[in-house]
């Protein structure tokens, strides 16, 4: 690894399901000599893309986690991340995001600018990662990447600006122009690599002068120097990459490339803007937060002779145990060292130090700051900091979504039930929004996540990696209660039987907090409620709030608010006033008029105009809320906010409606009131199924 | 403020309240003005006071994405919020987005067998039945007086009233019998009122100018104008 960090990539490749990424990977590993075979997804030679590693990947033709790979083009270092497209995954994606520098946005040519692109876009603007943007897919029929740039304009809000132009489209497409250079390329050979660089078709030359000049626009907002060059006539090649890599490292521009990842077409290209457009690790500024300091923020240096500072951004198990991929924001990871995890505060012995090219792996000596590889042997979880020379440092936390869905599992025998717990261990150390517990009633192993295909895929998983078979529960929502108006509690714990007794009484009122889940509001003058006491209050309160009284899901946005009570000197004490709090709780939540709440999703259709009427209609027929419908041609986004109890099994439902033609996704939006009949029937399946399980 | 304040002094029921307070249907109403003055901010204020009045309202938005259409909402009732002082702002916010879908088609792509047939879907399925349409982003300019005959009998046929915005322009003086000026000066007697956003004379507002009123509900002239810093419509 070059210790030149200016040429250093970081970069992700993060699309909408199906748009090409993995086969695009797969050609620049093929292009960048890292592989010497092209296989392609779902591939007839039943060897898969090398990124999609896992077997379940290769089966299914999406990329579950996220494969780190290292390469080389042109003199440049670039490390890639492959991103799952699925937004069941977005933690992965979120993840990969928080690593990187820089990223590829790809887009196909035909389904342009697609619900998991929006959420893909919104992560990296809440990153700030810069960005390039490739419409890939450009041989196919209804291809346009022209409608594709204006949707990165209109549903992206991106200043996207075209560098290239495809010469041809559909079956036609024969090669691309290069605006920059006013080249037109053609990618000829058996799998494309051999670059012929000729003079630009007669028929495209007007089509190539007026997107140019659209670019040299666009460009010269970053540059004066440009700007004069333009408006003389005399801009060079140099001038426009340096203004657009300008305007790219800003967030203010973004490059739009063409091509086709399958038809070998545009790739090499890409591959050069990644290192002309995309940042380098010292052009991004990277936050720590000093633990020392009450976690004030610190920028890193990304340099390799300061104290180390490396971020565990993921976990997999391999052969030879835990392979931990990190990233290094400032100082050198050697073999043999130590370094220290600053959460748990361990010292850990770096054993083995490797650079990935997906499943296969290269033995390295050390990594500098700014480089993406892998540790062997260390015990952390994914989001640990690894600090050297004393720093007691974090890198900022990731935003984790909290799991909407759960499933009871449990194992078909003993060897199953070791291999799961196994499974499972490890499951939650990769991934934060994978969650498992026991219920302690039923004994079933709960896990939760967040939608059906994020637990069917680690269910999978158990099986294959773990040889865990476990029977399935049906799907449940995480449903919550929360209270809607103001009720007054006034409760006196007391008991007396023989020996010391117990005393506590604690009045005051439950009401709806708008914002947070519980909130905890000491009003007591005059030390009714002895001080020494308030804290065990707050600890009934909080035991309380677990299970609520409707369907004994957990309670949110309640304010517990206490301003009066008593005590006795001698029988009072911290277990009187919990237990006091939580008869308090019980008789004002009662009166509070709780509701049962459950969680709805933000639903994103898409297909042929003419099933607009139909998928609306079965959304709606999910108590589904129609927020809004986009048409442009042909075809029709609808937006909907829709319960996720309604949804389990919808993919059928809308391949069935639509014969195949419309995809939908889903992500969590909020909980909201369960209708009053709905609850009903949710109360009582729940009692029911308690009554069954007590049999 | 409560939300029925919202109703009782809303600077827009000027447009259905005669002076005798009572409710009058305004079929079709129009609102015009030059290029950025502000259609689509009043047209979301008119949609806002519908959905207040306990109506459905169906946004079509002709050339902006469903995200820039959702923000117009946001940010107008987020002022709004401020500027009132509103109570319950969470549970209005949460009735607003029950009681609006919002469609967005592209210049060329929208036409009256489109906004039927879709309107249709909506209210046969019982997904949606609008009260009130506005329509942001009409080409009038490439529209003739069929298309909006048929679109006001789509309204009475419906029960529905419908707002459109038109874009003006500073250089084209045509102006119809009724006064309403082009691109909708052959179309003008299809409305029942006309309002015109432009600044006064001494530029130190813009105001929204009654061309044209059969409803009996307001008389010609200056009666609202827009507060330049939060948007919002305020009475004159």
């Amino acid at each position: 690894m070059s210790n030149n960090l200016d040429k250093v990539r970081n970069i992700g490749i993060s699309a909408h399901i199906d748009s090409g990424k993995t086969t695009l990977t797969e050609r620049i590993l093929f292009y960048t000599q890292r592989i010497h075979a092209i296989h392609e997804v779902k591939g007839k030679d039943g060897v898969g893309a090398t990124m999609d590693s896992m077997e379940l990947e290769r089966e299914r033709g999406i990329t579950i986690a996220s494969a780190a790979t290292h390469c080389e083009w042109d003199d440049y270092q670039i490390n890639i991340i492959d991103t799952p497209g699925h937004v069941d995954f977005t933690i992965e994606v979120e993840r990969a995001l928080r690593v990187l520098d820089g990223a590829v946005l790809i887009l196909c040519s035909v389904g342009g600018v697609q619900s998991q692109s929006i959420t893909v876009n919104r992560q990296m603007t809440r990153y700030k990662v810069p960005r390039i943007a490739f419409i890939n897919k450009c041989d196919r029929t209804g291809a346009n990447p022209a409608r594709v740039t204006e949707q990165l304009r209109d549903k992206l809000g991106l200043n996207a600006v075209a560098i290239q132009l495809p010469i041809g489209l559909e079956a036609e497409m024969k090669g691309i122009v290069d605006l920059v250079t006013m080249k037109a390329i053609y990618f000829e050979g058996e799998n494309g690599e051999i670059i012929r660089e000729e003079e630009i078709p007669a028929n495209l030359s007007a089509a190539a002068e007026a997107a140019r000049e659209e670019l040299l626009d666009a460009a010269s907002m970053f540059s004066e120097e440009l700007m004069e060059a333009a408006l003389e006539g005399t801009p060079t090649p140099e001038m426009i990459m340096k203004a657009i890599r300008q305007g790219t490292l800003s967030l203010e521009l973004t490059p739009v490339m063409v091509g086709s990842a399958y038809k070998n077409k545009g790739v090499q290209a890409l591959l050069d803007a990644v290192n002309n457009y995309l940042p380098c690790p010292t052009d991004v500024e990277n936050l720590a937060l000093d633990l020392d300091k009450g976690e004030a923020e610190v920028v890193v240096t990304n340099n390799s002779d300061d104290p180390l500072i490396a971020l565990a951004f993921k976990l997999e198990d391999g052969r030879y145990g835990q392979l931990t991929y990190v990233r290094t924001y400032q100082g050198t990871l050697k073999k043999g060292d130590t370094i220290v995890n600053s959460r748990t505060g361990k010292k850990l012995k770096i054993g083995r130090l490797v650079r990935m090219h997906s499943n296969e792996m290269e033995d390295i000596e050390e990594s500098g700051a700014g480089d993406i590889v892998a540790l062997f042997g260390v015990e952390c979880a994914s989001g640990d900091t690894f600090t050297g020379g004393g720093l007691n440092y974090s890198m900022s936390s990731m935003h984790i979504p909290a799991p909407v869905i759960s499933l009871a599992i449990v194992p078909i025998d003993n060897k199953a039930q070791n291999n799961m717990s196994k499974a499972l261990n490890r499951f939650t150390k990769e991934d934060p929004t994978f969650k498992t517990f026991v219920d302690d009633e039923t004994n079933e192993t709960i896990i939760s996540g967040m939608g059906e295909l994020h637990l069917e895929v680690y269910i999978e998983r158990m099986k294959r990696e773990y040889a865990a078979e476990v029977v399935v529960g049906a799907p449940q929502v995480s449903y919550r209660e929360t209270i809607t108006k103001r009720a007054d509690f006034d409760y006196t714990h007391k008991k007396q039987t023989g020996g010391s007794g117990q005393f506590g009484r604690v009045a005051g009122y439950l009401e709806p907090l708008e914002e947070g889940d519980y909130e905890f509001v000491d009003s007591i003058v005059g030390g009714s409620i002895p001080r020494e006491y308030i804290a065990s209050c707050d600890k009934g309160f909080r035991k309380s709030i677990v299970k609520g009284s409707l369907s004994e899901s957990p309670i949110t946005g309640i304010r517990c608010v206490i301003n009066d009570g008593s005590s006795h000197a001698v029988d009072s004490s911290d277990v009187a006033f919990q237990l006091a709090a939580i008869g308090a709780f019980k008789q004002g939540y009662q009166k509070a008029s709780p509701i049962l709440m459950e969680p709805i999703m933000k639903v994103s259709a898409e297909g042929p105009t003419e099933f607009q009427g139909a998928v609306m209609g079965s959304l709606n027929q999910r108590r589904g809320m129609i927020m809004g419908t986009s048409e442009e041609g042909n075809y029709t986004v609808i937006d909907a906010e829709v319960p996720l109890s309604e949804m389990f099994g919808y993919s059928t439902v809308l391949r069935s409606l639509t014969q195949g033609k419309a995809e939908f996704t889903m992500e969590f939006a909020s909980y909201k009131q369960v209708p009053k009949m709905v609850a009903e029937e949710v109360i009582l399946a729940r009692q029911k199924r308690k009554k069954e399980q007590q049999k | 403020m409560l939300k029925k304040d919202l109703v009782e002094k809303n600077p827009l029921r000027v447009f259905h309240r005669d002076a005798n307070g009572n409710d009058v249907t305004t079929r079709m109403g129009l609102l015009m003005a030059r290029a950025g003055l502000g259609k689509t901010a009043i047209l979301v204020q008119i949609a806002l006071e519908s959905i207040f009045r306990g109506n459905q309202v169906l946004h079509v938005s002709i050339g902006q994405s469903l995200d820039k259409t959702r923000t117009w909402y946001d940010d107008i009732f987020k002022v709004l919020v401020e500027e009132t002082k509103l109570e319950k702002s969470f549970e209005i916010r949460d009735d607003i987005v029950r009681n609006r879908l919002i469609m967005t088609f592209k210049e060329s792509e929208f036409n009256r067998p489109k906004l039927e047939e879709r309107l249709n879907d909506l209210v046969y399925q019982n997904i949606f039945r609008p009260n009130c349409l506005v329509i942001d982003g009409f080409d009038f300019e490439n529209t003739d007086r069929q298309t909006l005959t048929e679109i006001r009998e789509l309204a009475e046929a419906m029960d529905l009233q419908i707002w459109f915005s038109a874009v003006c322009h500073r250089d084209d003086h045509r102006v119809g019998d009724d006064g309403v000026p082009a691109p909708c000066h052959e179309v003008g007697s299809l409305f029942d009122t006309v309002v015109m956003l432009k600044p006064d004379i001494d530029k130190s507002r813009l105001s929204l100018n009654v061309v044209k009123d059969s409803t009996g509900c307001i008389q010609k002239g200056k009666v609202l104008y827009l507060d330049p810093v939060t948007n919002l419509v305020k009475e004159a």
